[in-house]
């Protein structure tokens, strides 16, 4: 027997869904092995994770609220991806569209909502794209690799927004939090309203409908148009007489911009104030795996965006099963284990495997 | 000598290989005549073990063999010279020949490597300096180095794919004499070719193949380039030389002293003018300077020096849209990379070179996709089709057609019919033509001699980035531009 692996002719509409689904279900299985291996009641704990995720309306208020900053991220990765820019920088993004997000709330927070959330959610755009300025210049004009770039700022920002509220008495920290310093809240009018007693908040929405602009951008206008060309053929783009340069830039500050928007909105929907520990979970480094298995779809990245959403959501869930309860870390591997076979998966989408009997020989 | 017999091998959609029979005997040259995609390569893959055939074998002197592998098809004395050259561009000559070749101790020694190439080279008329390094070399070089390193390990047959394609006819002429020697020798030769004029210059037999299947064995003493043709297109065809009829109107195209550069291609101080009513050919071979040369007139890399007008607009490093304003269309050699973006649809590529408002219109696109499609008789499934899943005549008849379409005062087509069949050959010729009659000013950038000579009025030769010589494309003489293209100052 010989295996090899042959690249297919043609992708079918068939292969893009159930190649992922069938790899999700495979992960689920190895989880399930892992599971029993070390002592634990599988359908028990796949129970509770799907409960507490996906089937009460508590759950799925907890998986949307978890999965609106993934949307944010996810769109900024693929917007960049797909004109083959690898910046990873929306986790630094993200950072500073929060600070910038929640020092305009706190300045801001006593005027009308109808005033102080626009002004909020703009300081987080703003503060998205300031962060990705000198990345963006640099890559347009001088080649210079995003990917470093970008992750660089990803830690100066980390730093930066940790300096603000433990590093030294700061207007973005609570001046009453004696014990262990906390964030200013921001003024109730800056705050995203919430649907009634749920976690979700306005931010969902805004997630959606950028979600759809994005689609439109993308689809529809001769930019989305130009981005197509230059992420397939870069020579036909300057063939075309596309300005890559500007469009390099361009796109990687679009990019910026929703990553910021996603800090934003965690200030003002969830957080209500420059939250380090809350916002700094990953939250753009999921952005490009929700991305990538949503392979650089602004709708599809919407639907994995909930899906892994509600993984990171049960995670916590399972630490409190009683007898039964799972450790974090298993609870983390469980995850990255489902992950990364979808990941894996993906593979199968361009490939199949062939299995042939070994040939005979003679002569 | 080395035969095969019934030979069927099948790629996911393609019948490559069908029932593929036959015969070469000691001493023969025998060619493998067809269009591109015929199955040339196919057969010669499994001749030389690279390949495996669903069904049928290999036999060798009546023996039948099963090849696993290239080096097991060298070790029973087949070797092949492969359309792309598989060299070690830092090693010199030696040193590639020793790569793979299991008598090599664990430390290498030269020596003895390169008195064999010296002797071969004598031998067969392939002369190359052991010692130099593969990247000093001259593609023609090169594939000696390929025909000595398989000549080396023993080979009594050799396979030749498409060996002509990179070379100046003198070097074509030096490669036939040495072919002629190894099959004086006994060894046999297959020489595997889409171009009628060598395959009746050189073969004893010829084997013809279309749509993967033989479908004419003679000798060449029986046969016509006007038959073989037929053979292989399946209809007659008609490639005679066209020149214009009318007499030319005022310079539409003036180039003078542009020096540009791109990727890996230069030109300097070149001067052309092309006027209307005219195709003016530039000869050359491959990788001196033609690609610059095109880039820098179309806009699309900005001239260091020099002035480009186009009907009397002046567009030095105006950029491409600039240069498309004033009347220019530019069908680049890389079709599918360059002229169209490979893996968006037909009617989104003919949205390329247009001028576009805010919000993009896709159903206009379609409609006029759909339009292409049906005046240039397109194969395709339909407009959303990616261009990259085209056979090479329908991309290049889907850039023609958006590219037409515009209606250019001046067209400059770079190898417009490189890779493409004969019938596809034969339409872009006589758009071409169409083009001349109509009054516009054409630029034909190609390596294919036979074709620049076929269609130009004027021809320049390029070499090294440099024009190095204009004749009237009436009566131009192979020889001296062959010897213009290798850089001898006439
Ligand atoms: N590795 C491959 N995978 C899939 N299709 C192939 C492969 N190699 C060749 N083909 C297809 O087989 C046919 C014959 O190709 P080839 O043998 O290269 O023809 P030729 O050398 O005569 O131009 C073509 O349709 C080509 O697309
Ligand atoms: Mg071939």
């Amino acid at each position: 027997m010989k295996f090899s692996l042959e690249r297919r002719r043609e992708v079918k509409p068939w292969h893009l869904i159930g190649v992922p689904l069938l790899s999700v279900i495979f992960g689920t299985l190895v989880g399930g092995l892992f599971l029993e291996a070390t002592g634990h009641n599988a359908i028990l704990v796949f129970k509770t994770m799907s409960q507490t995720s996906y089937t009460t309306l508590y759950g799925i208020g907890d998986t949307l609220t978890a999965a609106t900053p993934l949307i944010f991220t996810a769109l900024a990765a693929l917007v960049a991806f797909r004109v083959n820019l690898y910046s990873i920088g929306a986790e630094g993004q993200l950072f500073v569209g929060g600070i910038f997000a929640s020092g305009v709330g706190i300045a801001v927070g006593t005027s009308s909502s109808a005033l102080a959330i626009p002004a909020v959610l703009i300081a987080g755009v703003l503060g998205g794209i300031v962060w990705m300025t000198l990345p963006a210049l640099f890559r347009a004009w001088f080649g210079t690799s995003e990917i470093i770039t970008t992750l660089m700022f990803n830690f100066v920002a980390l730093f930066l927004m940790r300096y603000l509220i433990y590093g030294a008495s700061t207007y973005w920290r609570d001046p009453t939090s004696t014990n262990f310093p906390q964030g200013k809240k921001l003024d109730q009018n800056a705050w995203l309203p919430r649907f009634g007693t749920q976690s979700v908040h306005w931010g969902l929405v805004l997630a959606l409908v950028t979600t759809v602009g994005i689609w439109f951008l993308l689809r529809k206008t001769r930019f989305g148009y130009q981005m197509k060309v230059l992420g397939d053929a870069p020579n036909a783009a300057r063939y075309s007489g596309v300005p890559v340069k500007r469009m390099t830039f361009t796109v990687l500050i679009i990019s910026g911009g929703l990553a910021g928007l996603a800090g934003a909105s965690e200030v003002a929907g969830r957080a209500h104030a420059l939250d380090p520990n809350g916002l700094a979970i990953g939250l753009g480094y999921a952005g490009i795996i929700v991305a990538t298995l949503a392979r650089l779809n602004p709708f599809g990245a919407v639907i994995i965006a909930i899906g892994f959403g509600g993984l990171q959501n049960s995670a916590s869930a399972l630490q409190s099963l009683g007898t039964d309860s799972v450790p974090s870390a298993i609870a983390t591997t469980l995850q990255g284990l489902i992950l990364l076979l979808a990941l894996a998966g993906e593979l199968f989408v361009r490939y199949r495997l062939k299995i042939s009997k070994k040939v005979e020989v003679s002569a | 000598m080395i035969a095969a017999r019934h030979i069927s091998k099948s790629f996911p959609g393609v019948l490559a290989n069908q029932d593929v029979s036959f015969d070469v005997a000691p001493g023969e040259v025998h060619s493998l005549l067809g269009e591109n995609g015929a199955g040339k390569s196919t057969l010669a893959a499994i001749l030389t073990g690279l390949y495996q055939p669903d069904a049928g074998h290999v036999e060798i002197d009546g023996v039948r063999v099963s090849l696993k592998s290239p080096r097991h098809g060298l070790a029973l004395g087949i070797g092949m010279v492969h359309q792309h050259f598989r060299l070690v561009s830092q090693f010199t000559v030696a040193e590639n020949i020793s790569l793979g070749d299991r008598k090599q101790n664990w430390i290498l020694s030269t020596k003895k490597v390169e008195e064999a190439v010296r002797e071969i080279g004598e031998r067969y008329g392939l002369p190359v300096d052991p010692r130099a390094r593969i990247n000093e070399l001259t593609v023609g070089e090169q594939q000696r180095v390929e025909i000595i390193k398989t000549l080396y390990r023993g080979a009594q047959v050799l396979l030749l794919d498409e060996p002509t394609s990179v070379l100046t006819p003198q070097e074509v002429t030096t490669l036939f004499d040495s072919v002629r020697t190894l099959a004086s020798e006994g060894k046999s030769v297959i020489f595997i070719s889409h171009k009628l004029g060598e395959v009746m210059d050189i073969s004893d037999r010829v084997t013809v193949m279309r749509d993967g299947k033989v479908v004419g064995n003679t000798s060449v003493t029986d046969t016509s380039r006007e038959a073989l043709a037929r053979m292989m297109v399946g209809r007659d065809v008609d490639l005679s030389a066209i020149r214009a009829t009318k007499p030319t109107g005022t310079p539409l195209l003036e180039v003078r002293g542009l020096t540009a550069k791109s990727a890996r291609s230069q030109v300097s101080d070149a001067s052309i003018v092309v006027k209307a009513g005219e195709i003016v050919g530039i000869a050359g071979v491959s990788g001196n300077g033609q690609r610059a040369l095109a880039e820098g007139i179309a806009g699309l890399t900005p001239p260091v020096g020099g002035h480009i007008t186009i009907c009397g607009i002046d567009v030095t490093g105006k950029g491409s849209v600039a240069a498309r304003k004033a009347g220019l269309s530019y069908v680049p050699e890389d079709r599918n990379g360059t002229g169209l973006a490979p893996s968006l649809s037909i009617s989104e590529n003919m949205l390329l070179t247009e001028d576009l408002p805010f919000l993009v219109n896709h159903k206009s696109a379609v409609a006029k996709a759909e339009e292409a499609i049906g005046a240039y008789s397109i194969k395709t499934p339909g407009a959303s089709t990616p261009t990259r899943m085209l056979s090479g005549g329908n991309v290049q008849k889907v850039l023609l057609a958006r590219e037409l379409g515009h209606d250019p005062q001046v067209l400059i087509v770079a190898s417009p019919t490189w890779g493409l069949d004969v019938g596809a050959v034969e339409f872009v010729r006589s758009k071409l033509n169409e083009l001349r009659n109509q009054g516009r000013a054409i630029l034909l950038i190609s390596e294919d001699l036979d074709e620049v000579r076929a269609l130009s009025d004027r021809i320049y030769v390029i070499f090294e980035g440099k024009i190095v010589m204009e004749c009237a494309g009436e009566g131009a003489d192979v020889t001296t531009l062959g010897l213009a293209m290798a850089g001898a100052s006439a």
